[in-house]
């Protein structure tokens, strides 16, 4: 048997988006799937965490390097932890060691994790959600 | 906390991606928590069966 899945706005769908965006979570937060929230949170903040503290590098918008560009966007993707990272990696990075490369990708990985976790916030927001079990529904929030 | 994560191998570092991108593809896809944890268990074995097998598949190489 399918959920009718709840008829929400555009503008919720959008709010809870760029709020997700912005802190990982948030916009599951906003639609109250507490769970997902905390677990989205949880999961992109351990990796962006982890890939500064491996001292990894995070890419500026201004360098004229496409590869340089591409890692930026996918390190904005972390939203808060972007523009906290110079306040959490304090003694910058350091891609010299292995360590470091490992954690430009640990952080990366972050921030294209954290976009499809927006995705899924926008598409639940448009009361597009995963088909389950009537049983099971409340278990998913 | 940061000198764990400072002092981790590549293997280390593999093995803690993959288990924290398993876990939130499970939520991404799965409803139940019983598919979740199925998923993430299943998910979580092929990174790291697959990232072993292609290190071993690039070993011969590696001279």
């Amino acid at each position: 048997m399918s959920k009718e899945a709840p008829n929400r706005n555009q503008a919720v769908a959008i709010a809870a988006a760029i709020a997700g965006w912005f802190v990982p979570g948030l916009g599951h937060l906003i639609l109250r799937k507490w769970r997902k929230a905390a677990v989205y949170f949880l999961c992109v903040g351990a990796l962006a965490f982890a890939g500064l503290a491996m001292r990894g590098a995070v890419f500026s918008g201004s360098s004229d390097d496409i590869f340089d560009r591409l890692g930026f966007f996918a390190d904005l993707g972390a939203g808060v932890f972007y523009f906290l990272s110079h306040a959490i990696q304090a003694a910058g990075p350091d891609v010299a060691h292995a360590t470091g490369d490992y954690g430009t990708r640990l952080f990366a990985s972050a921030g294209m994790l954290n976009l499809l976790t927006v995705l899924e916030a926008f598409d639940i927001g448009r009361g597009v959600e995963l088909r389950g079990d009537e049983a099971t529904a409340s278990e998913a929030k | 906390m940061t000198g764990f994560f400072g002092s981790l191998t590549h293997f280390g570092a593999m093995t803690f991606f993959a288990l924290v991108v398993s876990i939130t593809f499970a939520f991404l896809s799965k409803r139940t928590n019983r598919e979740r944890l199925q998923y993430s268990v299943w998910a979580f074995l092929a990174f790291m069966v697959i990232a072993i097998g292609i290190g071993w598949l690039m070993y011969p190489f590696s001279n």
